[in-house]
């Protein structure tokens, strides 16, 4: 009666690798810049509602308009940082105040973009269809769009963290996210490479939105829920640990996959529930340190 | 009309906020003269049903709401420097507690017990999770809301079999009074936290805890009781407000809103004294009420939330401490050499 | 010191409450007198009057937006403008026409703000009639506090069991949509037996709405002998619905319900799409009755089955009714969907308008402006509208439901791009497609 194993598996790990790019955006925007960026799941929304400008209005391929969007939103995040945050930045005494004040103001944001969205592409779900037909792979069915997906969230990932563990700017972050102080001695530019990070961050959920918008509907005001999720997992797999993020996406993803089969209301009461056992138990996450 | 009433009742009410400031401030002049004003301000809100329009206590129940989420909230943040978003979860509390009991029990009763469930819940939440860092607390609380809301929508669903509970209305001018006796216990309860050694503690919790902890403060049992205690009240306001909505589940009970806007109205009003974020409280919701009527045929209503945060970004970064701040560097500027003396520590 | 002097104006304040809370005992609980017949004396304002005023607390924006703009909220302004273009209302009393005008607050979608609202409207503006809020749960709110007002309330997007219930007590609301047993389940369940179908599978959204959908489906389809081999409730905040799919495929069931709303409705066709599952009979609603559904699916919805129903067929008043909307929505529709019917909605939008065309004639019958006089007529008169001949059916003097003879049907199914009624027969616009046909290929 119920979705076999491998049919949990196989959309586990495709919602988990949606999660897992939102929860990477999210980690480098708080692991390193130190904004606990409240708006983030608004990106996931304007990269969808893009993706369908482009993709109904140009008639562009949907995987195509990555190469548009992505850098779009990775602009405007750079610009955000360089603007707002550093502002506070410079205002704020502590870490902690520079915490509370952003937070804060992420809030704002979430309330501006939602609202202009609200404005321009109204509240009503919107969807179109983009390699909707099933496939099969050892006896589990799934769409090929959600396949399509996995493989990208996947490259994207392993792409991310090459470019963090071996170039000299992934490097720079991971000292910043280290020490910020220090690495500004050692003549890391850390204006400069916060608002990176956070243009990163952003591009992340930018690229999750397209994908999503592939596989679901969308609407104007479902942001919030996936800026809950994206938290989640962040403190899943650790604040602050890209890595952990990533792995921890996945599993919350398939986490969730098996309570929406046997217990489906139950869904998210599981994810907070683990949030808030892990919370209790290791408020450093699996992959903390 | 109704606007002008209950911008005045707003300005006493914030007039008894910073009375109460002011009994904890420092300066000892004249507060005999100011203690009569403070009644007769408080009489000019009571007496509201009498000389204003039938709509203007309605309309004042909604101001209250939200200055006591909103100084409640403060209560407990302000000082010690904790982001609550638990805000909603306490308010759905009371809000459901009333759906269980409205049927069967006196305003009173429910009111007393929305805000004892509240309490219970806080205490519980805050041992567990008062020992986190801030952001750990932030994220914890903001969760919370969620899983009660779940939970809750699973249990009617599969154990009670209902779904939606009827409460029958109270008549306005009573949720009024009820909602004004609440406010009043709050300023109540704000003095005597603040003038007890136990607020001093709490400042010095905000101001450096570990400091704190060694002079023999205990600092979790100190933050555990507030954090309680600034729930009662937000579970004993929405059992009032349940009364207004006649229909409750779980999703209208636990609307994450009520989390953001109270904390948003404080810190627009200034989070270091009490009649900040009565400030805050008392324009956005006046602001509210006109964007989204008076205005709303001009499509104005829509951009009721855009303004809202455009507003917040903007206090954020231009006002950090808030219309308070503001008024105090007024002030400070106006007496010219006087003695200079900041509230606001935030 | 200070402590005492604090003390002494809070004990006073106490006091003073405590009398004020015992004095309005006897407050503005108006208790509205029943319905009469007689004839007037001129009203009070019958030389200043300009104008009707009719309220309503909508969601113009957040999350019920999503449902109010597509159904109700266009049609209160073409009602009006189509009144106002006539030259008003004719009101015996005033012995004159008088212009209509609308005012419209904005709830946020959120019911503390609608009720609160909804008593301004009553109370401070003193509308003459208010129309009603958005969605189920709003409707439920909002109806005993229009009643305890004496105000007539004409029921929007939303129904239910559990309201019908209380309606002997409500003789001012008057419940207009249909709904799951009144008649829509039964119109399907009578599809179900006449196409030999013997396996259901259905999942509904955990609220209010989508329970009541799930206890109406199981009564009704085991009274047919129809057995139910799956049934799963999904929370209203769900996303990824391939579980409960890959388990209705499973369970090899004949028809698959979906009793969800958007965004839900959304997510289930579309996934439904990407796993290849396409049962003989595919039902989603409330959602699929939306043109803004066809807009997302283009021909992928060939023989989805929705509730409603209505079309340009249905009569020429409803075809009237399409020109109305699209000349007053086309614009936005294009924009939004391409489509100049993107707002139109094929469940609810006739059986609204007809309401309020029937209102419109009640209160010129009654020649009144007072709400009990109105009332009465409302409760025993048949008026002319969009619907054919129109009447409620009162419940033991209390409120009514518009008559199920009225509907212009219950279930509708999409062919070649039109929602085409398909039960119960006598409302049929066309002949049903059964089995629904493969996806076409994108």
């Amino acid at each position: 009666m119920f979705a076999s194993i491998l049919d949990i598996i196989i959309d586990g790990l495709f919602m988990g690798g949606i999660y897992a790019l939102l929860a990477m955006g999210l980690s480098l925007q708080y692991g390193v810049a130190r904004v606990l960026n409240v708006s983030h799941g608004e990106f996931i929304m304007v990269g969808a509602f893009l993706t369908l400008a482009l993709h109904t209005g140009l008639g562009m391929n949907p995987i195509l308009t990555l190469v548009i969007i992505g850098p779009i939103i990775f602009i405007v995040g750079y610009l955000l940082h360089r603007t707002l945050f550093s502002a506070l930045l410079k205002s704020s005494p502590s870490t902690e105040v520079f915490e509370g004040k952003s937070l804060l103001a992420t809030f704002g944001l979430l309330f501006i973009i939602q609202n202009v969205a609200v404005l321009i592409w109204g509240s009503a779900t919107r969807s179109y269809s983009y390699l909707a037909s099933p496939v099969e792979i050892a006896g589990a069915i799934t769409s090929l769009n959600r396949m399509v997906t996995l493989g990208i969230t996947i490259a994207i990932g392993l792409a991310f963290y090459i470019f963090l563990a071996r170039s000299r700017m992934g490097k720079a972050i991971r000292a910043a996210a280290q020490d910020p102080a220090t690495a500004g001695i050692m003549g890391v530019n850390i204006n400069n490479v916060l608002a990176l990070c956070f243009g990163f961050g952003l591009l992340m959920a930018g690229i999750a939105g397209v994908l999503y918008s592939m596989c679901f509907g969308f609407y104007t005001t479902m942001g919030l829920g996936f800026t809950i999720i994206a938290i989640i997992v962040v403190v899943l797999g650790g604040l602050g640990s890209i890595p952990g993020s990533f792995i921890g996406g996945f599993i919350l993803g398939i986490v969730g996959q098996i309570t929406n089969t046997f217990e489906a209301e139950l869904t998210l009461a599981a994810y907070y529930f683990i949030f808030i056992v892990l919370l209790l138990v290791r408020p450093k996450g699996i992959m903390g340190k | 009309m109704q606007y002008l009433l209950t911008s005045i009742c707003s300005l006493c009410m914030v007039y008894s906020g910073w009375f109460i400031d002011r009994l904890l401030g420092k300066e000892k002049r004249g507060k005999w003269l100011t203690s009569g004003v403070l009644l007769l301000t408080l009489a000019l809100v009571a007496t509201l049903p009498v000389y204003g329009t039938s709509y203007a206590p309605i309309l004042m129940t909604t101001i209250i709401l939200y200055i006591i989420l909103a100084v409640s909230w403060t209560m407990f943040s302000g000082p010690t420097g904790y982001m609550s978003l638990a805000t909603a979860a306490f308010f759905g509390v009371g809000i459901y507690t009333a759906a269980f009991m409205a049927g069967d029990f006196p305003p009173p009763v429910f009111i007393l017990v929305g805000g004892a469930a509240s309490f219970i819940l806080a205490l519980g939440v805050g041992a567990l999770t008062l020992r986190l860092r801030g952001i750990y607390f932030a994220i914890f609380t903001f969760g919370l809301v969620e899983l009660i809301r779940h939970v809750l929508a699973f249990i009617e669903l599969h154990v009670t079999g209902t779904r939606g509970r009827f409460v029958f209305g109270v008549d306005n001018e009573t949720i009024f009074y009820y909602m004004l006796g609440v406010f009043v216990l709050l300023m109540i309860t704000a003095y005597f936290l603040n003038r007890s050694k136990f607020g001093l503690a709490l400042r010095s919790i905000g101001e450096y805890e570990a400091a704190a902890a060694h002079t023999g403060v205990n600092v979790t049992m100190v933050k555990i009781v507030t954090f309680a205690v600034s729930a009662f009240f937000m579970g004993a306001v929405g059992a009032i407000w349940a009364t207004k909505l006649h229909y409750v589940d779980p999703g209208i009970a636990f609307n994450p809103l009520f989390t953001f806007i109270p904390v948003l109205m404080a810190i627009f009003g200034g989070m270091g004294l009490l009649y900040g974020p009565i400030i805050g409280a008392a324009f956005f919701t006046l602001l509210k009420e006109f964007l989204t009527t008076t205005l709303a045929k001009y499509g104005l209503g829509e951009l009721y939330m855009l303004f809202f945060g455009v507003i917040l970004v903007a206090a954020i970064l231009f006002m950090p401490n808030g219309v308070v701040g503001v008024i105090q560097r007024l002030t400070q500027k106006w007496r010219k050499g006087g003695p200079v003396e900041e509230h606001a520590d935030t | 010191m200070s402590k005492r002097l604090l003390l002494i104006p809070l004990a006073l304040l106490l006091v003073f409450s405590l009398v004020a809370v015992s004095c309005d005992g006897d407050a503005d609980v108006t208790t509205t007198p029943p319905p009469t017949e007689t004839t007037v004396p001129p009203p009070d304002d019958y030389d200043t009057r300009t104008s009707i005023v009719i309220g309503a607390a909508r969601p113009i924006s957040g999350p019920l937006n999503m449902i109010g703009d597509y159904a109700l909220g266009p049609l209160l302004d073409i009602w009006v403008d189509q009144i106002n273009a006539a030259g008003g209302l004719y009101i015996d009393e005033y012995d004159r026409a008088l212009p209509v005008e609308l005012i419209i607050y904005d709830d946020t979608s959120d019911l503390g703000t609608m009720t609160t609202l909804l008593e301004r409207l009553i109370l401070e503006d003193q509308v003459d009639f208010i129309m009603p809020p958005c969605s189920t749960a709003f409707l439920y709110a909002a109806a005993p506090i229009a009643n305890e007002h004496g105000y007539i309330f004409l029921g929007g997007e939303g129904g239910c069991t559990t309201l019908t219930a209380l309606l002997p007590d409500l003789p001012y609301v008057f419940g207009v949509l249909n709904y799951s047993d009144y008649h829509q389940i039964p119109a399907l369940a009578d599809l179900f037996v006449e196409w030999g179908v013997e396996t259901v599978a259905y999942i509904y959204i955990a609220d209010l709405h989508g329970i009541e959908y799930a206890h109406t489906s199981e009564s009704e389809f085991l009274l047919r002998g129809i057995q139910v081999v799956y049934s799963e409730g999904v929370p209203p905040e769900a996303v990824d619905l391939t579980p409960q799919l890959q388990a209705a495929m499973n369970s090899g069931a004949d028809a698959f319900c979906a009793y969800t709303y958007p965004p839900i409705s959304i997510f289930v066709y579309g996934q439904a799409m990407g796993l290849g599952y396409n049962p003989d009979v595919f039902v989603i609603g409330p959602g699929a009755n939306f043109q803004f559904y066809y807009a997302a699916f283009g021909p992928m919805t060939e023989g989805l089955i929705g509730f409603g129903a209505w079309n340009r067929q249905t009569s020429p008043e409803a075809n009237a009714l399409v020109d109305l909307m699209v000349a007053a929505t086309g614009d936005a529709g294009l924009a939004l969907y391409g489509d100049e019917e993107g707002f139109l909605d094929w469940w609810g939008q006739l059986f609204y308008y007809g309401a309020l065309q029937f209102f419109e004639q009640a209160i010129v019958e009654a020649g009144t402006l007072d709400q009990a006089v109105i009332r009465g007529v409302m409760a025993t008169s048949t008026f002319d509208t969009c619907l054919g001949p129109t009447w409620f059916d009162m419940r033991d003097g209390g409120g009514g439901l518009l008559a199920l003879e009225c509907h212009p049907g219950q279930v509708g199914q999409w062919q070649n791009g039109i929602y085409e009624v398909i039960g119960p027969a006598a409302n049929a616009t066309a002949d049903a497609i059964y089995p629904k046909p493969p996806f076409p290929a994108p």
